[in-house]
């Protein structure tokens, strides 16, 4: 209470007269944001950033729906008819739908930094990111043999849709040695963690990444429109990934397994697998050419910056707190927890 | 890469209703005393009408080069505040790095400006609008893209913990009013609007009066005026990449 009263008069005095009632002394309850708020506000960030680039001219054009409807091919027809039924409905009202979709998008964003709505819209989000796994990236083409770490799989939106659960602001806190398993529960979140990464590492050895030159020239096409020094990163990149195209992808599938496993190892090495997580994420990014951002006409930034924002909220926050997993959290530190605005 | 021309002309009508707005606060602040960042609130006039132009080239109003003057020195001048900010200098608007978001948004509109008009002289023809595509240094767009970004979602995040006006002016009570204007603060009183000399604490018209004076303009609306400013800034640039 003293450090508070002490923190109100400092906020009070920044600011002489009349001057403090239009900002700081306006603001009365806004807290600090704590970890996964901040989490959560770099999730909403992300929407904002795809509901905007979603009002590009591009989506606005049939080649957005064309490009929604080839996600169907190879996939069952239990998953690919629903895909060409939607498609062809953008394709018939192109402007309206990718307005909404575009309103949608920004709205989500928005609504999760704004506090009074940051359930709501995660809720939302999550309803949101499966339907368009499903009907906008063809569950990512986990199903249809074209899945590839470096090509975004499992489908970035997918990602979107578990982050809103992993950094969900329940009302009683699990203890948990990291901000995902707050809401779930340590065990549920390293579940999670290791379907995912296993899942990349398994891609990762599936002859879309694996045959000769499959992943160089997947990074080598992402440099397509690209500015001069991503172009010659993914063209340098490719090159060599071209010709060491096999042995780079086993490689990548230790690296994504050890990831995978790393937050049921102890302490110090949960640790560095998370720093090898974000490291991996840059390095996708990287390949996926920044999500082909800067050539313009991408949807989303791609996986990278997702799989990056998941290892943050996997961070192991102390020793201690790693060992003591799966414990109850004391009522005190639960109750801080949540007055922080998470 | 321009976007469809009704989409620019609704980005357009959103900034310039926010410019509009803006306008109407800086009169209310001059005219009635009210108090109000005049300086975030007379930029964001500016940049209405600009990044207006700068959607729907028949809305241009400024010559060649007028807006990279206005923008170069609005950014020099919001980093002057934001570095006084940081000394621990008091200046209006409130928060430590509250200007920063200024000086980012100054910076972007004339790097868009000028990114136009490179790209303008490199195709040898007049720019329509943003139609004009791909900029130099289109990472600069992006990385700016970003920060108005997190600076919106920033601002969004706080939105909530601003007062509204209903409990600014309940804040705003009389009485202190009276003991400033005993104490020698008569001035804001008579500039107010005539109650200065004549007031008495049991003059009732003149009390709401000056109590009215002392009510800052919305922080909420200014605040929603920054995120859309942010979110079409942020459009704008995206349009460049």
């Amino acid at each position: 209470m003293a450090s508070q009263a002490a923190d109100a008069r400092a906020r009070a005095g920044w600011l002489p007269g009349w001057r403090r009632s239009i900002g700081a002394a306006g603001e009365e309850s806004w807290t600090v944001p704590d970890v996964r708020r901040r989490l959560q506000l770099v999730l909403a960030g992300i929407w904002l950033l795809d509901g905007v680039l979603q009002f590009q001219a591009f989506m606005f054009s049939k080649g957005f729906s064309q490009l929604l409807g080839a996600t169907a091919a190879g996939n069952p027809a239990v998953i690919a008819n629903p895909i060409n039924w939607s498609a062809k409905i953008i394709a018939d009202h192109p402007t309206a739908t990718n307005a909404i979709f575009a309103l949608i998008q920004v709205a989500l964003g928005l609504g999760i930094a704004w506090r009074p709505a940051r359930k709501l819209a995660l809720g939302a989000s999550v309803v949101w990111a499966l339907a368009v796994w499903w009907l906008g990236e063809g569950l990512g083409g986990v199903l249809n043999g074209a899945a590839s770490p470096v090509n975004g799989a499992p489908g970035a939106v997918i990602i979107y849709a578990l982050l809103a659960v992993l950094l969900w602001p329940g009302r009683q806190d699990r203890a948990a040695p990291f901000i995902a398993g707050r809401f779930t529960g340590a065990n549920v979140a390293r579940v999670l963690w290791l379907v995912l990464w296993g899942s990349l590492a398994y891609l990762a050895l599936l002859p879309a990444t694996r045959a000769p030159k499959a992943l160089g020239g997947m990074v080598a096409g992402m440099a397509s429109g690209e500015p001069g020094w991503l172009f010659s990163l993914d063209d340098h990149l490719g090159a060599f990934l071209t010709s060491n195209g096999p042995a780079m992808s086993v490689v990548l599938a230790i690296v994504l397994a050890l990831v995978a496993v790393s937050v049921f190892l102890p302490w110090p090495a949960a640790r560095a697998g998370v720093v090898l997580a974000i490291a991996a994420a840059a390095f996708l990014w990287l390949a996926e050419g920044l999500g082909g951002l800067l050539a313009g006409g991408a949807t989303d930034p791609n996986s990278g910056p997702l799989l990056a924002l998941l290892a943050l909220a996997f961070w192991p926050l102390a020793s201690a707190a790693w060992s003591a997993a799966g414990q109850p959290k004391p009522a005190a530190a639960t109750q801080s927890a949540t007055s922080e605005g998470a | 890469m321009g976007g469809p021309s009704w989409l620019a002309w609704t980005f357009a009508s959103v900034v310039l209703v926010v410019a509009a707005y803006c306008l109407t606060r800086l009169l209310a602040s001059w005219r009635q005393r009210r108090p109000s960042d005049r300086r975030v609130d007379g930029i964001h006039v500016l940049m209405g009408v600009a990044m207006a132009g700068m959607l729907v080239p028949r809305l241009r109003v400024f010559w060649t080069g007028g807006w990279e003057v206005v923008f170069g020195i609005g950014t020099l001048w919001f980093a002057w505040l934001a570095i006084r900010e940081f000394r621990g200098r008091p200046t209006a608007g409130g928060r430590p790095g509250h200007h920063l978001q200024h000086v980012l948004a100054c910076g972007a509109m004339l790097y868009m400006f000028l990114a136009a008009d490179t790209v303008a002289k490199a195709r040898g023809s007049a720019m329509s609008g943003m139609a004009a595509g791909a900029a130099h240094l289109p990472t600069l767009a992006l990385v700016l893209a970003f920060a108005l970004f997190g600076y919106v979602i920033w601002t969004a995040d706080r939105l909530s913990s601003l007062a509204p006006v209903a409990a600014l002016a309940a804040r705003v009570a009389p009485a202190p009013l009276f003991a400033e204007a005993s104490a020698g603060g008569r001035a804001s009183f008579a500039a107010a609007g005539g109650a200065g000399g004549h007031g008495t604490p049991g003059d009732d018209g003149q009390t709401a009066a000056a109590h009215a004076q002392r009510v800052p303009l919305s922080p909420r609306l200014a605040a929603c005026c920054e995120i859309a400013m942010g979110v079409t800034m942020g459009y704008a640039l995206i349009l460049m990449l």
